[in-house]
């Protein structure tokens, strides 16, 4: 059937990477580098949790890089630090991630409720947060000398660091949340038709501050995971990350006007653009051609994935 | 001499509807002929078929005796089919010369740059065939309706003699915002269009159309039912081919319709939105269907989405059971009891990409889910249950809701409302653009709602159907009540009488 | 900051005002300012306290202005500045881009201010041909500097081996710059140290993490040592290696003297940075500027070394670092050339 071709595609393209690139370097396949894309591929892949269901409601979030670096800030605030006097050890992850959802919902709060489009609301909000980050610190890095609690991305757990555990469980919570609950189902209806979702009684202005909330406490997750593999906390912590999760995002089949798409697609995503930097240079691509290149199977990627028959006109 | 265009067994399918049905159709040259038809009739499929939006499934299209299959309007148009679009096509920050020769500007190239004023020259020409007065540098903003219009018939014109063969222009309800000057004028304009081109007006007043055309068309359900000369029908006998049945008490289960109807569900107590209606009340009772009559603007439209929360009141009250309402947002009348099936069923209906059982039970708020998570067994039960009993043709409960045919699509949405018990049913259109069969179903699910004890409130696709399936019926006109009718079996008003109170 | 920009542009006009019904220049104090990229990295963040240091002791006015990366916001804060102050003002500024300095020494020379530029000016932007507004020119030799830490990591491997080096934004000079003199000293050592592949990671650690994995997985062992180009990306690649358990096992050199870095060398896990200490090019630069402004000294008769020249780089290894951590960092501000290493040259 042509709707399922679709929603494989991004597997195919993923697929076909991995063929491409192992011909050119069969190290590719090794277990060790396995490993390897699935650790870069950890926070990321958290983070386009998030990002789908923002998308899938058809707005976006593009206050990631902030959210991460501010949780990234108090995470790395609160365990053993040269700046602080803190040390909450794992206790601060947990606290990382309720403050990044206090500020997806102050996202939320403010594209729905002063109607500003979510687009500028969350560019904003990410500059308050990387200039709270910036002003808290005065543009110094925490550093985190507290070696147990990076122990949340470093360890292992069955041969796997804990970063990858930490993403495998964030896909199951957000697939449980997109196939299993009403939320989920909401999200899927607001995006696609949110006039008549409205005329249903959904309530659609809830759903929407839940779901950017949602986004805040990944985002927050993402922040501790970023401190503890860096080892430190500042403001700049996140950049160019959100490229990663709105590529990934768009990559992986979910249409940014909403309604369609999947975490689980999401996933696929963040492996076709992590796997995209590492095979670049394991096939020894040229620096100069790696940017031009990236983009083009972007463009690619995102043409195969993406459903473009025209408005199906039925009379 | 071959006709100017022709369909041969012209068929044309959509999901569950066969929308041209082995259509026959000959335009002569120099010739006005006119094309009636209900609203689903088939008429604006037919004009999408001749303009190229749409492609034949089998059958064929002949223009100036040549096979044609056009890939777009713009393909139509160069091989002498212009349409003149009801929402209108001239783009309003160019000048008229401009929209007139929009794509054609290679005529008017001098080394590679338009030369304006031959350009105006020319359309000047083409504004003098249809007596539009006006300078053709002047932007389309700056004319009113009736003068874009011209600019339209202009452009059409213009095809003459830079094409091959004879020209066919299409008027898709011309008449239907013009004021009565204006159609006169309009009139006269077609009248001496034949000197140049064929002409194909499609209205829904029948007297226009018997009076500009030499030929008319009777479309129903997809299908040419009759065709005369202008000067052998009547307005009584094109108005019976295109209704295609005598008012059939059958038909709109009239056997079925309760005499009696049990204790006040709603009241409407002064009920008003600022520019759309005023002051309206009125009461409706446990197994009752109001109709609500009345021409487009006469404040019908708004009430029911009023009713359906969407459109909050400024003064009045909506009473339920008694109790006073609150209808600020569609989630408050959902709440109260009300179920809307709103007119448009595509975009406002249901939601497509989301499954039949889902759409079903979207309204059911926290019914079929227990601290957030989706209860799949009940869910998928009920969907069953209510597939079954309205006869819902869909290979699963899982199926995408897009991919069912219209009336089938119309019984989900009405299984919504019964799946949360609805007290109130608001149906706007119930019935718009769903074949007769699937219509029928529809008619069947509203008697049923009404034995159950479901009160509602219909707005009619067409004057016969509200009278039809109405006990009690209000006219609406200029967002008052103008009149108020019993419509118990055997003592239905009569149609006439509605009209005189609607305009 | 926007406040601040805000703040600042109110304050202009008032200025202006009073200035034009007074009719005369108002007698005030000189201000000190401090313009540059961002406040969120801890370079420029420990440039401004350095300024900020050197204010405190002439107790004179200090502001710090902040471009975000945007020349035209420089460059408008700076002019509010300048005619606020009626031109009696020494700049110390970190041009965001390098044509940015030609607009800056103009507006100061028109309004009688100061200036000293660091890292970015054009090439044929001379302060000896703005006398005396364009006091100096700061800089540090990309090149030089990025063959001694270079070096030193040759040193840590042993003298041979492959290494893998990520670089800067293509584009920036700095980066080429640090990426000549790699090559360099790696040309130097007659082929027993070989570059395994160079990749640039946009000054970024996430990517050059990323990169590392890569690289690990393509050249496995035979990585015998790390070059980044600064030490966020340093920092990157270590924490790839950490992963792996292989922190300290391969040296890493960065470029920049970051506390990160720092505490990595420390731990024996990074084998050297290069300190910039740009809290003497905070407070120095605005030593100097002072100094040409109140007369203390005249600038114009300075020879050319004393008007664009390098700062010290300090290479900070496990060797040193315990010297450098306990090095007596306070310099004098009147002996304003002491830690200079050279006139400028230029490629």
């Amino acid at each position: 059937m042509a709707i399922n071709w679709r929603a494989m595609a991004p597997v195919g393209v993923f697929a076909l990477l991995c063929v491409v690139i192992t011909i050119f370097n069969p190290n590719f396949l090794s277990i060790s580098n396995a490993i390897r894309i699935l650790n870069a591929s950890a926070i990321p892949v958290v983070l386009v949790m998030g990002a789908t269901f923002v998308i899938l409601t058809g707005s976006i979030d593009l206050s990631v890089e902030g959210i991460v670096a501010l949780c990234a800030v108090v995470t790395a605030s609160l365990v053993l630090n040269d700046t602080t006097s803190a040390n909450l050890g794992l206790f601060a992850v947990p606290l990382a991630i309720l403050a990044g959802g206090v500020v997806g919902g102050v996202n939320g709060a403010s594209h729905v409720y002063f109607r500003i489009p979510s687009f500028m609301a969350t560019l904003g909000i990410g500059f308050v947060c990387i200039g709270i980050a910036t002003a808290a610190l005065g543009g110094f890095p925490v550093r985190i000398s507290d070696r147990a609690f990076r122990v949340l991305t470093l360890g292992r757990t069955l041969g796997l660091p804990n970063g990858i555990w930490l993403a495998a469980g964030s896909v199951f919570v957000a697939w449980t949340i997109q196939q299993r609950t009403r939320l989920g189902r909401y999200v899927y209806a607001i995006g696609t038709d949110e006039v008549t979702a409205r005329q249903c009684g959904v309530p659609v202005d809830r759903t929407r501050v839940l779901v950017f909330m949602m986004a805040g406490l990944f985002s927050g997750l993402a922040g501790a995971m970023a401190a503890a593999q860096l080892g430190q906390g500042h403001a700049l912590i996140a950049s160019g990350r959100l490229f990663t999760t709105i590529t990934a995002v768009v990559v992986g089949g979910t249409a940014l006007s909403g309604g369609v798409g999947s975490v689980l697609n999401s996933v696929v995503g963040v492996l076709i653009v992590i796997v995209l930097t590492n095979g670049m240079v394991l096939m020894g691509v040229p620096p100069f051609v790696q940017q031009g290149v990236q983009g083009f199977l972007i463009i690619v990627a995102v043409s195969l994935a993406l459903d473009r028959r025209q408005l199906q006109i039925v009379k | 001499m071959p006709a100017v265009l022709e369909l041969k067994g012209a068929t044309k399918d959509f999901p569950g509807v066969r929308a041209l049905d082995n259509v026959d159709m000959q335009i002569g040259q120099r010739e006005v002929v006119g094309l009636i038809g209900e609203n689903g009739a088939g008429k604006s499929t037919l004009l999408k078929v001749l303009t190229g939006i749409y492609r034949l499934d089998s059958g064929a299209l002949f223009v100036n005796g040549k096979k044609r299959d056009f890939r777009n309007p713009r393909d139509a148009f160069d091989h002498g089919l212009a349409m003149v679009f009801q929402e209108q096509s001239v783009i309003p920050t160019l000048t008229v010369a401009e929209n007139i020769f929009l794509g054609r500007e290679r005529e008017f190239l001098r080394l590679g740059i338009v030369d304006k004023r031959s350009m105006n020259e020319a359309a000047r020409a083409e504004l003098a065939k249809v007596h539009l007065d006006c300078d053709p540098a002047t932007k389309c903003a700056k004319l009113d309706f009736a003068a874009r219009q011209m600019v339209e018939i202009a452009k059409a014109l213009s095809l003459d003699g830079r094409i091959d063969g004879e020209i066919a222009i299409l008027l898709d309800e011309p008449t239907s915002v013009l004021e009565r000057r204006e159609v006169k004028l309009l009139f006269e304009i077609v009248g001496e269009l034949k000197s140049r081109a064929s002409v194909i007006f499609i209205s829904h007043r029948l007297d226009e159309v018997l009076e500009v055309s030499d030929r008319v068309y009777v479309l129903r359900d997809g299908l040419v039912v009759h065709e005369t000369p202008s000067s052998a029908a009547t307005i009584k006998d094109l108005h019976k081919h295109m209704v295609g049945r005598q008012l059939d008490h059958q038909y709109y289960r009239e056997n079925r319709q309760l005499e009696k109807t049990g204790k006040t569900v709603m009241s409407v107590r002064g009920l008003a939105v600022k520019g759309e209606f005023d002051d309206l009340s009125f009461e409706v009772a446990e197994g009752e269907i109001l109709g609500l009559a009345g021409v487009v603007g006469s404040g019908r439209e708004a009430l029911a989405r009023c009713l359906g929360g969407l459109l909050p009141p400024d003064r009045g009250e909506v009473l339920v059971d008694g109790k006073p309402v609150r209808l600020r947002h569609p989630h408050d009348a959902v709440n109260a009891g009300f179920g809307f099936v709103p007119s448009e069923r595509k975009t406002e209906g249901f939601v497509s990409g989301l499954s039949v059982a889902e759409n079903m039970t979207l309204a059911a708020g926290s019914r079929y889910s227990r601290v957030g998570f989706l209860k799949f067994r009940d869910e998928r039960d009920d969907a069953n249950r209510w597939i079954n009993r309205l006869q819902i043709r869909t290979p699963s409960t899982r199926t995408p809701i897009q991919s069912l045919s219209g009336g089938n699509q119309q019984k989900v949405v009405l299984a919504k409302w019964r799946i949360v018990d609805s007290k109130i049913a608001v149906l706007d259109h119930p019935t718009r653009g769903i074949d007769v069969g699937a219509k029928e179903d529809v008619y069947e699910l509203v008697r049923e709602m009404a034995e159950e004890g479901v009160a509602i409130v219909l707005l009619g696709d067409t004057i016969e159907e509200v009278i039809g399936l109405s006990s009690r019926i209000l006219v609406l006109r200029d967002g008052k009540v103008s009149a108020s009718f019993d419509a118990p079996v055997g003592g239905k008003p009569d149609q006439l009488d509605l009209i005189a109170n609607m305009v | 900051m926007n406040r601040i920009a805000g703040a600042s542009a109110t304050m202009a006009t008032t200025a202006v005002l009073v200035a034009g019904i007074l009719g005369a220049a108002a007698a005030q104090d000189l201000t000190l300012a401090i313009s540059m990229r961002s406040l969120s990295n801890p370079y420029h963040a420990t440039f401004a306290k350095g300024g900020e240091n050197f204010a405190k002791s002439v107790g004179l006015p200090f502001e710090v202005l902040v471009t975000e990366g945007n020349s035209e916001k420089g460059l408008a804060d700076i002019r509010a500045l300048i005619a606020r102050t009626n031109g009696n003002v020494c700049i110390n500024v970190d041009p965001n881009d390098s044509p940015d300095a030609k607009t800056i020494v103009d507006e100061a020379k028109a309004a009688g201010a100061y200036v000293v530029t660091q890292w970015n000016k054009p090439n044929d932007l001379h302060p000896w041909d703005h006398n005396p507004n364009y006091v100096a020119h700061m800089s540090f030799s990309g090149i030089g500097t990025s063959k001694e830490i270079t070096n030193a990591l040759i040193d840590a491997m042993g003298g041979s081996g492959g290494i893998v080096a990520l670089g800067g934004i293509l584009s920036n000079v700095p980066a080429i710059e640090r990426k000549l003199g790699m090559e360099q000293a790696v040309a130097e050592t007659g082929g027993k140290v070989e570059i395994l592949d160079f990749q640039p990671a946009d000054w970024n650690e996430t990517k050059a993490f990323e990169i590392m994995q890569a690289w690990l997985t393509r050249y496995g062992d035979d990585i015998k040592g790390v070059w980044a180009a600064n030490d966020s990306m340093g920092v990157g690649a270590l924490e790839a290696l950490r992963q792996e358990g292989k922190a300290g096992a391969v040296p890493v050199v960065g470029i920049d003297g970051t506390d990160a870095a720092l505490v990595a060398v420390e731990a024996g896990e990074m084998a050297g940075t290069v300190a910039w200490d740009p809290n003497w090019t905070g407070g120095m630069g605005l030593s100097l500027c002072h100094a040409a402004a109140t007369g203390a000294i005249d600038i114009a008769s300075e020879p050319q070394e004393h008007r664009e020249f390098y700062g010290t780089g300090i290479v900070v290894t496990p060797a040193n670092i315990e010297e450098f951590r306990n090095r007596d960092a306070s310099f004098d501000y009147n002996d304003y050339w002491a830690k200079s290493t050279g006139q400028i040259q230029y490629q």
